[in-house]
């Protein structure tokens, strides 16, 4: 909990470790595909090099690790020595104290040739490792945007371009230029829809932060603490967006287009249906890989006709042409037990050769699987020139394109170093969204973005005018007020008149009962007392916590009401329509099945089978079975040749749509009606036949009588399974967790947020365990409330006399 | 010839479904009573004696169509007109069916009337001239084909339905219709799992069509051959045997080699003498192509980076021995229909080193399941049984405030809880996904309590009075009262143990500690691109508990009407 008490345990484990002959080095963050075949070598080299070290790399997941994964290791104690992490998290981590600085083993090692200094690096990309004056990573891969457009397309419209006073022989330069081509490069079906899209603004990868940058827009002060979204700069960014939208048909038009939108073969540039995009150099790959013979090109990306001509701001700047970077870097999180052999492997790992040991690894992977090698650039200028000097393709068109990009790299920016990045991200993104549906003006939206970012800002600046309190004292009065409960508890025991017997029956009966009471105090009472004492404070376990009063419950309904907002009527939504729709499906299984058919075992337990698959590998069923692709989904395939064809209706979007990510959780819930089914099973042999049998006597049909008699026999179960499907919905998780398609967002426009998943993702993602205790009492809160609500509302017409 | 192999393939299905219900059988004798248990056992036999005809005929019947045909996959599309006067159709059925059997007035006129309709929408159908087409992506049937098939299943059914002795709740039209409807539930109730099987079982080729859904997989024809570039070898390297490719030759008799099988350390290179390594033969993919005019078979001897391949004919005999280069869009590969069990191999050696192949997750998960097991019910009987037969002063209060506890999310506990396990240094170890159990939960100690109830105050006196104190009267003679009750919480505490998912995602941060519902999250992300491979991993860790379902079955249904809700 405190520093010290950290420090401690480490040299403590530091010393156990050094006792045994080989040290252990844990990384995290490495893949296991394909693609990471470079990353393995460079581990064996090091293994190979280092024989005093013992390196166990792990995957915990993709792509980098989730970074609750990651904040529960250094909170627990069990940090690894190096995380590979994205680059643009790394100030984030900083400003939670989660990770180490890399200063002095920097300085300490000087002479090292190995040791990596900002000299050897683009300043972008040590910019953004470097948070209040600390480096806390060390940059390796790092990726930038260019502009890449179809030569083919611009030839085959040539005599339009020409005719529009544009050469289709050069790519456009400048934001004037780039909207000129695209209007002439768009064709429009004759129903109106897009056929040819010339350049869909946030299509591939530029996003609000390209165009800004190319506009010089600072999104943040330089000390850190002011949010400057909405400048002019910024505003004419976005403006240009929804003015290169405007010149595709509107933005609605254009989204419909991208959803039709595959990926690998069936990419649109390359089916030439889109002529520019600005896209990253991982886009080389595929390219090369599916359409070698695609007759493409990747110049830098158009800019203001200002800085194009360096006129007025940018009469003095260098750059004409300006990127966007990213990319990965080497980290050493706080509460490593081997600090020294996770610095050694970070030294190795990013230096040149081991950079070059990468490339190497992954080239001889690709030549074995017959694919021509696209090296990845590097953050390590010298890298960049060794790699571009061994492996430029043969392919003049690929060298070019790599050589584009490795010349951006001079005139990269990044993202703001800020620890609010993700805020921003997200804000930026629904600005975005926002100014181009029109909702909004680009001012409007900017604003909205600016005042939530600085909200946050300002919460972690002022948090210090809150009092520090001392936990260890909290939780040790506590202890006390226990101690005495339970001292008066059998104070009053000794005190009571009770027989021989009796009381010896009473050892028995708390000897028996102790795992209970155990169990009771340790899981359950003192976790509640916690959680509610908590919830009035401002803790993240690794600085000292602050008391915020009624703070935390506040923000829910103020600065996270959207949040907070998203995740209650999601989940409302899906128990308002999953838990009677599931109810219907099994009842009317049920109703089937009870006509006395023979073979009824045979169907129950096919029906019954889907329930009983454990929830994870199922979630990950049909995360494909629902793919959105018709080629790939086993619903969209089928739908795709049935329904789409008999009246064109198209298939849905599912887990990758906003609109059908919720209908796609209670589909998957339908295929777990079984259990349900036997539950009604069950409750439909419990009523009378007399009961039918006097209504077929009064000439009660079917329908009549399913209603007045079926449905007010069955009423306590119905009551019973809503009650548990509106808190189990509210409790929904382990599904969300599976099926959302990327790892940053709760599915599409967070259309799957929960409530328990946003509690997770606050309490273990961002160790923000006020606030998220504050909202597990909320969770707790609004189910009793709707607890409270079905039985006050039961009496009305649940009927108890069947049981009776 | 296509229906022989169709017949052939219908046939060893049959077979192997006569089988699977003769083992049922026996496994059920073993537990019935003596009239049942020798039908049991003669149906066992029935079905043994029947399955291995299935098989002799899938034997007998020769399937030389060895491709180019898939299984009749009923999956009709039709225009909208056509399925009207299909609906249509049905319903005069039903209304004759009414009449004929159940001498209703009315139903002919409808049928009529049905039948009138049907024939406008036939008409219209025949007018538009839309495609009628029968199991995509598969054969095409004809109409003939269809109407066969289409009176086979209607014969099935009056045949289920006329075994069914309770005709007089509505005849068998009513019945039929209720198979029918339960047949297409069960039909889209098993789809995903059939898709599941299959994609498991594909290559991943199949795995994207733009013609929907490959429901027959296929694989890759191979011929065994020495001659391929790159040549493989086999070595071992730290103990293990692998197969390698020559990178390059040093001038030392010594070799660069890069490994090739066991997929988890491909690319991996090292240096080995010559002497160690021992050519093997590759199963190089056939393929047909033209060559000098004719169409010709072979195999590939080396694919180029560039894309073309080399190819070595094997047939025809002329020509055999001679090589051409060609690229692929005219090499078509030679495929059969067959399953690629091989996913479920690699999904396992692609595992991380630690996995052991996935074992280590399967010990983890069973460890936690087990003691889970043991513990809740220990526990939670004890507990229990205080509570229904000990009387101590505050038990009522202690009671309510156990019941008041079942209300509680755990979402409130989840982040204290997390800090007393950090407390406890039980962060990264299996601890905190089982030592709960062994404390107690509320609902099953509210069931249990129920159950001993229930039990004569009686036959607990007699115990006494023989002078057992309560640990003996509880574990001799109320536990084996309660064992259905105890079978169902034990099985539910399995199923949520093995399910757990948030404990191991929140606890566990090493490979040599996970669990297989959390590897097998893991591993749908970081294998996203090969579907085939992650099927097969889910389908694994789904059998244990299938498994589980099989021969417990009975306890799950009692254990739902039990307690009021399915365990999920």
């Amino acid at each position: 909990m405190k520093r010290a008490h950290l420090f401690g345990l480490l040299c403590f484990l530091t010393c156990l470790c050094s006792a045994q002959p080989k040290e252990d080095v844990i990384i995290w963050g490495t893949a296991l595909n394909e693609n990471s075949q470079g990353q393995q070598a460079v581990l064996r080299e090091f293994q190979k090099r280092h024989p005093e070290y013992n390196l166990r790399a792990i995957s915990m997941g993709a792509g980098g690790t989730d970074p609750q994964k990651l904040m529960t290791a250094v909170v627990g104690n069990v940090a690894p020595d190096v995380i590979i992490q994205d680059r643009f998290t790394i100030s984030d981590w900083a400003s939670r104290g989660a990770f180490e600085s890399l200063n002095n083993l920097i300085a300490r090692d000087i002479a090292d040739p190995e040791d990596p200094l900002p000299k050897d690096y683009y300043p972008s990309t040590w910019q953004e490792v470097t948070y209040d004056g600390q480096v806390y990573g060390i940059p390796a891969e790092a990726d930038n945007r260019a502009l890449y457009w179809n030569r083919a397309l611009f030839r085959q419209h040539a005599a339009e371009l020409e005719k529009a006073g544009l050469d289709p022989n050069r790519p456009p330069r400048t934001w004037t230029e780039l909207l000129a081509y695209s209007k002439t490069l768009t064709e429009f079906s004759p129903d109106g829809t897009l056929k040819i899209a010339g350049f869909i603004p946030n299509y591939g990868n530029s996003w609000l932060y390209m165009y800004a940058f190319q506009n010089d827009a600072k999104f943040i002060s330089a000390d850190g603490r002011t949010c400057t979204a909405d400048s002019k700069e910024s505003e004419e960014a976005l403006q240009f967006i929804v003015d290169g939208y405007q010149v595709i048909g509107g933005y609605d038009k254009a989204r419909n287009f991208e959803s039709g939108f595959l990926s690998d073969e069936n990419d649109p540039f390359i089916l030439g249906k889109v002529a520019m995009k600005i896209d990253g150099n991982w886009r080389l790959n595929s390219i090369s890989q599916y359409a070698p013979t695609l007759d493409y090109a990747v110049d830098p990306a158009p800019v203001p006709d200002a800085r194009f001509k360096h006129l007025g701001r940018f009469a003095k700047d260098k750059d004409t042409f300006i990127t966007w970077t990213g990319g990965f870097s080497y980290a050493i999180p706080k509460g490593a037990k081997n600090t020294a052999g996770g610095w050694a492997f970070i030294k190795f790992a990013t230096s040149v050769e081991g950079r070059l040991i990468d490339s190497a690894g992954q080239a001889a992977w690709d030549r074995y699987k017959g694919r021509t090698y696209i090296f990845v650039t590097q953050s390590n200028k010298d890298a960049n020139a060794e790699l571009y000097r061994i492996y430029k393709p043969a392919d003049p068109k690929l060298a070019a394109a790599l050589k584009t990009h490795i010349d951006l790299m001079s005139h990269a920016r990044v993202r703001p170093v800020t620890f609010v990045g993700q805020v921003m991200w997200d804000e930026l993104q629904r600005a975005l969204e926002n100014a181009c549906q029109k909702s909004l003006t680009p001012h409007q939206a900017l604003l909205r973005a600016q005042h939530t970012v600085q909200h946050e800002l300002d919460a972690y600046y002022d948090h210090t005018k809150h009092p520090e309190l001392n936990l260890q004292v909290v939780f040790w009065s506590f202890v006390a007020a226990g101690v005495l409960a339970l001292l008066v508890l059998v104070l009053l025991y000794k005190r009571m008149k009770l027989g021989k017997l009796h009381r010896h029956d009473a050892k028995w009966g708390y000897l028996l009962i102790s795992p209970w009471i155990v169990g009771f105090v340790v899981f359950t009472l003192g976790p509640m007392i916690a959680s509610l004492f908590l919830s009035f404070t401002e803790y993240n376990d690794l600085t000292d916590a602050r008391w915020v009063g009624m703070a935390n419950y506040a923000a829910t309904v103020t600065s996270d009401k959207m949040n907070v907002w998203k995740a209650f009527s999601n989940a409302f939504y899906l128990a308002g329509v999953g838990v009677p729709l599931g109810i219907f499906t099994g009842l009317a299984i049920a109703m089937l099945l009870n006509t006395r058919v023979r073979g009824l075992r045979w169907y129950r337990t096919i029906f019954y089978m889907p329930a009983i698959v454990p929830t994870i590998p199922s979630a990950i069923l049909w995360t494909w079975v629902l793919s959105a692709d018709p080629s790939r989904g086993l619903v969209n395939s089928i739908w795709a040749e049935t329904i789409q064809k008999w009246i064109s209706l198209p298939a849905p979007g599912w887990l990758q749509s906003e609109a059908w990510a919720k209908p796609a959780l209670i589909v998957m819930g339908l295929w777990g009606a079984g259990s349900g089914m036997i539950l009604w099973l069950a409750g439909l042999k419990g009523v009378p036949r007399s009961l039918y049998e006097a209504a077929e006597i009064d000439g009660a049909g079917p329908r009549k009588q399913f209603l007045s008699i079926t449905v007010p026999q069955l009423s306590p179960i119905i009551f019973f399974n809503a009650v548990i499907g509106i808190i189990g919905a509210l409790q929904e998780f382990d599904r969300v967790y599976v099926m959302k398609p990327s790892s940053e967002t709760a599915g599409p426009g967070d259309s799957l947020l929960v409530p328990v998943f946003y509690l997770f993702r606050n309490g273990f993602g961002y160790f923000k365990m006020g606030y998220a205790s504050a909202l597990a009492w909320l969770i707790f809160l609004i189910i009793l409330i709707l607890t409270a609500i079905q039985f006050k509302l039961a009496p009305s017409w649940v009927n108890y006399e069947a049981d009776g | 010839m296509k229906g022989f192999y169709a017949a052939s393939i219908l046939c060893s299905w049959l077979g192997i479904a006569c089988l699977l219900t003769s083992v049922y059988q026996l496994f059920a004798a073993k537990a019935a009573l003596q009239p049942e248990r020798t039908q049991r056992l003669k149906s066992a036999l029935f079905d043994f004696v029947i399955g291995g005809g299935f098989f002799l005929l899938a034997a007998i019947i020769p399937h030389q169509a060895s491709r180019g045909l898939s299984l009749p996959v009923f999956w009709p599309i039709m225009p909208f007109a056509a399925w009207a006067a299909f609906t249509f159709v049905v319903l005069a059925l039903v209304e004759a069916t009414n009449w004929a059997f159940l001498g209703s007035k009315k139903t002919p006129l409808y049928a009529i009337v049905w039948l009138m309709a049907a024939s406008l929408f036939f008409w219209g159908f025949k007018a538009s001239g839309d495609p009628l087409v029968f199991a995509t992506g598969a054969i095409p049937l004809s109409i003939q084909g269809a109407v066969a098939l289409a009176a086979f299943a209607v014969a099935a059914l009056f045949a289920m339905a006329g075994t069914s002795n309770k005709l007089r709740l509505g005849g068998y039209a009513r019945v039929l219709v209720t198979h029918l409807t339960l047949l297409v539930g069960c039909v889209v109730f098993g789809l995903p799992f059939f898709w599941l099987v299959i994609t498991s079982l594909k290559e991943d080729r199949d795995m994207v069509s733009a013609n929907g859904i490959i429901w027959v997989p296929k694989v890759q024809q191979t011929f065994s051959a020495m001659d391929t570039v790159p040549s493989i070898y086999a070595t071992s390297f730290e103990g293990r045997a692998v197969k390698v490719e020559i990178m390059f030759k040093s001038p030392d008799s010594s070799a660069r080699v890069n490994v090739v099988s066991p997929a988890g350390i491909q690319g991996l290179a090292f240096d080995t003498p010559l002497s160690k390594l021992h050519q093997v033969a590759v199963d190089a993919p056939e393929v047909t192509g033209k060559f000098k005019g004719l169409n010709v078979m072979g195999y590939v001897l080396e694919p180029f980076s560039d894309g073309r391949q080399k190819v070595k004919v094997l047939t025809p005999q002329g020509l055999k021995g001679q090589v051409f280069t060609d690229i692929p869009s005219n090499l078509e590969p030679l495929r059969k229909v067959g399953l690629r069990w091989e996913n479920y191999s690699d999904a396992l050696e692609y595992l991380p080193p630690e996995a052991d192949n996935g074992l280590t997750y399967l010990k983890n998960t069973l460890l936690i399941t087990i003691l889970s097991v043991i513990g809740t019910i220990l526990s939670s009987s004890l507990v229990a049984y205080a509570f229904s037969r000990i009387r101590f002063p505050g038990r009522d209060v202690l009671f309510g405030i156990l019941l008041s506890t079942m209300m509680l999310p755990s979402a409130v506990t989840l982040l204290p809880k997390f800090i007393v396990f950090r407390q406890l240094g039980w962060i990264d170890t299996l601890y905190p996904l089982w030592a709960p159990a062994f404390f107690a939960s509320a609902f099953n100690v509210f069931l249990l309590r129920q159950f001993f109830k229930n039990i004569p105050v009686e036959l607990e006196d007699a115990a006494k009075i023989d002078g057992c104190n309560y640990l003996h009267s509880y574990w001799r003679v109320m536990m084996p009262q309660v064992k259905p009750a105890l079978t169902v919480i034990g099985i539910w505490t399995f199923m949520g143990a093995w399910n757990d998912f948030m404990g191991p995602l929140i606890y566990i941060n090493s490979p040599e500690k996970m669990t297989i519902s959390y590897a097998a999250q893991l591993f749908a992300v970081d294998r996203a691109t090969e579907p085939g491979l992650i099927m097969a991993f889910a389908a694994m860790s789904m059998v244990p508990v299938l498994l589980l379902f099989f021969f417990a079955q009975r306890y799950f249904i009692e254990g739902v009407t039990l307690t009021g809700f399915g365990g999920k």
